[in-house]
C-alpha cells in the first residue's frame, strides 16, 4: 500500500513539474531567442508529422539527412531525378534550420537538374520546385534568414532574367503568363490587390499571397522606391525579394549577419540595372520582346548612390558599376531620341566622375574632352572596334535594323534614335575616308544603305515574316505586298523530308 | 514428393498459425496503398509513375526480403530448438527433404505474397494511368508502361584492337630505346583509336548507322526513341551544346532533322524520332553536327541507342516480379542453411550479416578496384597499403563475384525506366541466382542438416 502510495505521489510530481515546465518553456524560448543564446529555433509553422520527427529523431537526424543525401547523389549520377523532390524534401525536413541545406537543394534543383533536360517546359517545372522549395518552404521555417532572400531573388536575377540559360526565354513566357493571373494590365492596380472590391480582384490578391507569396502592400512599397517596375518581368522580382530581407534585416537586427547584408544590396542593383537595361516587356501577336525601361534611370542611379554610401568595403567596386550604367543610360536616352534628358546625365556623368574615361579604347576620352554626340557615335563604333568598312557598315545596318523594329513596335521616338545614330556613325566614318579612295572605302550613299536593308526586311522569301512585314509597310505608307506571302510555320521540334 | 509437399504445407500451416502470411500482406498492401499518399513527385505523370513503381516495389523487396530470411531461420531453427522436429525426422522422410520441403513451402509462401502485392501494384499504376489526360496517358504508355529494347551501333572492339596492335607492332620496330612498359604504351594508342570512334570535332559531323537486322519488318510503321548521352572538353557557360541531329539519308530515305537542341553533357536525353526512317536493309543512318567550339564525346556503347517498344508492361512486370522471385529464393535458401547449425537468433544474425555484406558490394568494388583495403588518397592518386591486402583483397574480389551473380539483376530499375526484361534475362536470373547460387547455399544447408545431432539441440528446453 505504502509502495503505491508512494508511486502515486512521484505521478503527481512529475504531473506538476511537466505542467509547471510548459509554463516556464514559452518564456525560456522567448528568452533565448531574444538573448541569441542557439542558433536552433523552436520549429514554428511546421506540421504534427515534421515536428514530432525532428524530435523523435533527435540527433539521428543528421545521420538519416546523410544517407538520404548520398541516395541523392548517386541518383543525380546516374540521371534519376524523378526522387529528387521526395529525396529534397526529406533532406530539409529533417534539417529544417539548416539553411545551407536548403540553399543548396534549391540551386541544385534550378542550376544543376534543369538543365539536364533538353525540353523547356521540362527545364522550367525543375527551377520552379527550386523556387518553391525556398518561398513555400525554407522561408516558413526560417524567416528570419536572409541568405534565403538572397537565394530567391537571385533564381529570378540570374537563372531567369540573364541569358546564359538556352531556355531563359522560356522561363521570362512562363513567368509572364504566371503573372497575367495576378495582373490585368501591364501596369498592376496595387490598391486593387491591397483593398480588393470585386470578387476577381479578391481571387487574384489572394492568388498573390497564397501561391506566389507575396504582400501587394509591399510590392507597392518597392514600386515606389525603385521602379516603376514591370512585375511580369523577373528582375521586378528579384528586387522584391531581395527588399523582402533588407525589411527582415531591418526589423531584426540581432538575427542576422551584417556582412550578409551586401548580398543583397547587389542583387537590388543589379537587377535595377536590368531592369533599366531592359525592364520594358514588348508583347505584341508576333513578339515577345524587350526594351530599356528608361523611366527607371534615375531610382537606379539613386539605387548605386544609396548602396556605394552604406558600403564602405565595396564602396570601389560599386562606383564602377555605376560609372557604367551612367554611361548606358546616356547612350540608351541618345538612341532613344530623349536628348534632353540624354545631355542632362550626360553633365551629371561630368560632375560625378570627370576624371574616369568614357571610352575604353580611346585614354583621353574624359567628359570634357567629348561632346554627348561625340561620345554617342564612339561608342558604337568601340562597340564595332575599329572603323574598318565591313564592321562599320554591319554597325550602321544594324542600327537601321533597329530603326525599322521599333518601327513595327510603334516606337516612333526610338526609331528616330536609331536613325540619328545610324546617320552619324555614317557620318563620322565617311569623314574618315582619305580624298580619293572613297569609291574603295566608301560605304556609299546613305539612302542605298537604308533602302537595301528595308529591302531586305520587306523580301517576302527570305525577309521579316509576313505580319512584320504588314506593320512595317503600313507605317511606312508603302503599298501592300502585290503577291499573298506564304505562311512560314516553323516545326516545333524539327522537320521531316522526303 | 508427398513428404517434401507434407513439409511445404506444414511451413504454410506454420505461418498462417503464427499470422505471419496475414501480418505480411497487410504490411505490403499498406505499402502499397499508403505510399503514394505520402510520396512527393516532380510534377509529370512520368515522374509520378517511376517513384511509384520504385518505392511500392522496393518497400516490397525490403518487407518480403527481411520476412523470408526471419521465417526461413525461424522455421527450422525453432523446429530444432523445440525438438518438434524430431517427430518429423522419424518418419519416412530424409533430412534433405525436411530442408528442401521447408524452403519449398517459404517460396511458395512468398510467390502467393508477390502475387498479391505485386498485383496491387500493377492495378493500382493502371488505374491511376486512367485517370490522367490522354496526352499524359500517351507518354506514360511511351515511356514508362512499356517494355524497351535497345538496339546500339557496333563497338568497333574488333576493329579497334586490331588496329591497336598494327600501331603497336610499328612502334615496337621502330623504338630504340631501353626499357618500355609496352602494357601502358598499348593501353594509350588503344584510348587514341577509340577516340576516333567517338569525337565529333567541333564544326564537323559524326554518322552512326544502326543495322536493324531482322527486326527491321516488326520497327516498320513504329516510332523509335533516340537516346544518347556525350561528354564535352570543355565547359559552356550555359551548361549545356547546341546538337543537330539527322536521322536517314536525304535522297536514300525518309529523313528528318531536329531543330537545334539545348544539351547537357554528362547526361542521358531522350527523344522521339519519326518512323520509318530506315532504309531498304534495315540500316537507320543517324548523324550528329557540332555546332559548338568544343569536341564532344560520345562513349562507346552508351552514346548512342535506338529503343523500340518490345512489348507490354503488364508481362515486362510479371517478368520483373518473377527476378524478385528469384531474389526471395536464395534469401530462404540463405536463411534455413543457416539455421541447419545455428540457433535461430544467431541464424537470423548470421543471415542479415550477409546480406549487409551484399549489400556494401560498393565498399568491396573500391577495395578491389583499388586493390588495397587502405583507401587511396584522391588528391595525389597514391594508393595506400595494408598488410590485410594479400588475403582481404582476393577473398573481396571473391564475394564480390558471387554478389554481382545477383546484383546484375536490376528489374526495379528497368521498370521504372520502360526497359525490357527479356525472358532471357529471366531465365539467366533463375539459372544464376536459383539454380547456382541457391542451389549451393541448399546443398550446403541440406548436407548439414543431415549430419547434425538433431537431439542434442534443445536451446530452449
Amino acid at each position: 500500500m505504502r509502495g503505491r502510495a508512494y508511486k502515486a505521489m512521484l505521478v503527481v510530481i512529475a504531473a506538476a513539474l511537466l505542467a509547471g515546465l510548459s509554463r516556464v518553456q514559452d518564456q525560456m524560448n522567448r528568452d533565448r531567442e531574444l538573448l541569441g543564446l542557439t542558433r536552433v529555433q523552436p520549429l514554428e509553422n511546421a506540421p504534427p508529422v515534421l515536428a514530432f520527427t525532428t524530435i523523435a529523431l533527435g540527433g539521428f537526424r543528421g545521420l538519416i539527412s546523410n544517407m538520404l543525401w548520398i541516395r541523392a547523389a548517386e541518383l543525380q549520377d546516374e540521371d534519376k531525378f524523378f526522387e529528387m523532390v521526395q529525396l529534397a524534401d526529406w533532406i530539409t525536413k529533417l534539417e529544417p534550420h539548416y539553411i545551407q541545406v536548403w540553399i543548396f537543394e534549391a540551386w541544385n534543383m534550378g542550376w544543376n537538374i534543369s538543365v539536364k533536360f533538353h525540353d523547356y517546359a521540362d527545364r522550367w517545372r525543375w527551377l520552379r520546385r527550386g523556387m518553391e522549395l525556398l518561398r513555400d518552404e525554407a522561408l516558413k521555417y526560417n524567416p528570419h534568414e536572409i541568405l534565403l532572400y538572397r537565394e530567391l531573388a537571385w533564381i529570378f536575377q540570374d537563372k531567369m532574367g540573364k541569358n546564359t540559360d538556352d531556355a531563359s526565354l522560356y522561363y521570362k513566357r512562363q513567368w509572364v503568363g504566371e503573372m497575367g493571373q495576378i495582373f490585368k494590365q501591364e501596369r498592376p492596380d496595387f490598391d486593387e490587390l491591397i483593398h480588393p472590391a470585386t470578387e476577381d480582384a479578391r481571387k487574384r490578391a489572394q492568388l498573390l499571397r497564397d501561391k506566389f507569396k507575396m504582400d501587394p502592400a509591399f510590392m507597392k512599397e518597392v514600386d515606389k522606391l525603385y521602379g516603376p517596375l514591370e512585375w511580369r518581368l523577373p528582375e521586378a522580382h528579384a528586387i522584391y525579394w531581395a527588399a523582402f530581407g533588407m525589411q527582415v534585416a531591418r526589423d531584426n537586427p540581432r538575427r542576422i549577419n551584417p556582412k550578409d547584408l551586401i548580398t543583397l544590396r547587389r542583387v537590388i542593383y543589379q537587377s535595377m540595372l536590368l531592369s533599366f537595361q531592359r525592364g520594358r516587356l514588348e508583347i505584341s501577336p508576333v513578339s515577345f520582346e524587350f526594351g530599356p525601361n528608361l523611366d527607371v534611370i534615375p531610382r537606379v542611379n539613386e539605387a548605386y548612390e544609396h548602396n556605394f554610401a552604406e558600403d564602405d568595403m565595396y564602396k570601389g567596386d560599386i562606383q564602377r558599376a555605376h560609372h557604367n550604367f551612367l554611361k548606358q543610360a546616356v547612350y540608351s536616352l541618345y538612341v532613344n531620341n530623349r536628348l534632353n534628358e540624354a545631355a542632362r546625365w550626360y553633365r551629371y556623368i561630368a560632375e560625378k566622375y570627370p576624371d574616369r574615361r568614357l571610352l575604353e579604347s580611346d585614354f583621353n576620352s574624359f567628359p570634357r574632352n567629348l561632346t554627348l554626340d561625340q561620345f554617342a557615335v564612339d561608342r558604337v563604333q568601340e562597340d564595332v572596334k575599329d572603323t574598318s568598312h565591313d564592321r562599320t557598315k554591319t554597325a550602321v545596318e544594324g542600327l537601321l535594323v533597329n530603326f525599322y523594329s521599333s518601327l513595327v513596335l510603334d516606337q516612333d521616338e526610338r526609331a528616330v534614335g536609331f536613325r540619328n545614330l545610324a546617320r552619324k556613325v555614317y557620318d563620322s566614318y565617311e569623314a574618315q575616308v582619305p580624298k580619293g579612295r572613297e569609291q574603295a572605302m566608301g560605304l556609299g550613299p546613305f539612302d542605298v544603305l537604308q533602302r537595301g536593308v528595308l529591302d531586305r526586311l520587306l523580301d517576302p522569301e527570305h525577309g521579316a515574316p509576313p505580319q512584320i512585314r504588314a506593320i512595317l509597310r503600313t507605317k511606312l505608307k508603302l503599298p501592300a505586298e502585290t503577291a499573298p506571302a506564304k505562311e512560314e510555320a516553323a516545326p516545333a521540334q524539327g522537320s521531316a523530308g522526303k | 514428393m508427398q513428404g517434401l509437399l507434407a513439409i511445404a504445407w506444414l511451413t504454410w500451416k506454420a505461418a498462417l498459425r503464427f499470422r505471419l502470411f496475414l501480418v505480411i500482406a497487410v504490411l505490403l498492401l499498406g505499402a502499397v496503398i499508403g505510399l503514394p499518399l505520402l510520396i512527393k513527385d516532380d510534377g509529370t505523370a512520368r515522374g509520378f509513375t517511376q517513384i511509384l513503381l520504385t518505392y511500392t516495389l522496393s518497400a516490397i523487396t525490403a518487407l518480403l526480403g527481411l520476412s523470408t530470411l526471419w521465417l526461413s531461420c525461424g522455421t527450422l531453427a525453432r523446429d530444432i530448438e523445440e525438438c518438434q522436429i524430431q517427430v518429423v525426422a522419424v518418419k519416412p522422410v530424409g533430412r534433405w527433404q525436411i530442408w528442401l520441403g521447408k524452403w519449398l513451402g517459404i517460396v511458395s509462401l512468398n510467390a502467393v505474397l508477390l502475387a498479391i502485392a505485386g498485383g496491387s501494384v500493377y492495378g493500382l499504376l493502371l488505374w491511376r494511368a486512367r485517370q490522367l489526360p490522354a496526352q499524359e496517358q500517351k507518354t506514360l504508355a511511351k515511356e514508362v508502361l512499356i517494355a524497351r529494347g535497345s538496339i546500339k551501333p557496333p563497338d568497333f572492339q574488333r576493329e579497334i584492337e586490331a588496329e591497336t596492335d598494327r600501331v603497336l607492332e610499328e612502334r615496337r620496330q621502330k623504338s630504340n630505346s631501353g626499357p618500355v612498359n609496352w602494357r601502358e604504351v598499348r593501353l594509350e594508342i588503344r584510348e587514341q583509336i577509340k577516340a576516333r570512334f567517338q569525337l565529333v570535332p567541333p564544326s564537323s559531323m559524326r554518322q552512326w548507322r544502326i543495322q536493324l537486322g531482322v527486326l527491321k519488318s516488326l520497327l516498320r510503321d513504329q516510332p523509335l526513341q533516340l537516346r544518347i548521352k556525350f561528354n564535352a572538353a570543355d565547359k559552356s557557360p550555359s551548361g549545356t551544346f547546341v546538337g543537330l541531329w539527322q536521322i536517314g539519308v536525304p535522297q536514300k530515305t525518309a529523313f528528318w532533322r531536329s531543330d537545334p537542341m539545348s544539351l547537357a553533357p554528362d547526361t542521358f536525353h531522350e527523344f522521339e524520332i519519326p518512323r520509318n526512317l530506315f532504309d531498304q536493309d534495315g540500316v537507320l543512318t543517324i548523324s550528329f553536327a557540332n555546332d559548338n567550339n568544343t569536341v564532344l564525346l560520345f562513349p562507346l556503347g552508351s552514346g548512342i541507342e535506338v529503343l523500340y517498344r518490345e512489348g507490354g508492361f503488364g508481362l515486362n512486370f510479371a517478368r520483373g516480379l518473377g527476378i524478385l522471385f528469384c531474389w526471395m529464393s536464395l534469401l530462404a535458401a540463405i536463411g534455413l542453411t543457416a539455421a541447419s547449425f545455428l540457433s535461430f537468433p544467431v541464424a537470423a544474425f548470421f543471415s542479415l550479416g550477409l546480406l549487409t555484406v551484399a549489400l556494401s558490394s560498393g565498399t568491396l568494388s573500391t577495395v578491389v578496384s583499388e586493390g588495397t583495403v587502405a583507401g587511396s588518397n584522391p588528391e595525389s592518386g597514391v594508393a595506400g597499403h595494408s598488410v590485410l591486402d594479400v588475403v582481404a583483397v582476393p577473398i573481396f574480389r571473391g564475394i564480390l563475384a558471387v554478389v554481382r551473380l545477383v546484383e546484375d539483376f536490376s528489374p526495379i530499375d528497368s521498370l521504372s525506366s520502360g526497359r525490357s526484361i527479356s525472358w532471357g534475362e529471366l531465365g539467366a536470373a533463375f539459372s544464376q541466382i536459383v539454380l547456382l547460387l541457391g542451389g549451393s547455399v541448399g546443398l550446403i544447408g541440406m548436407a548439414i542438416l543431415s549430419r547434425r545431432e538433431l537431439a542434442t539441440a534443445q536451446g530452449t528446453q
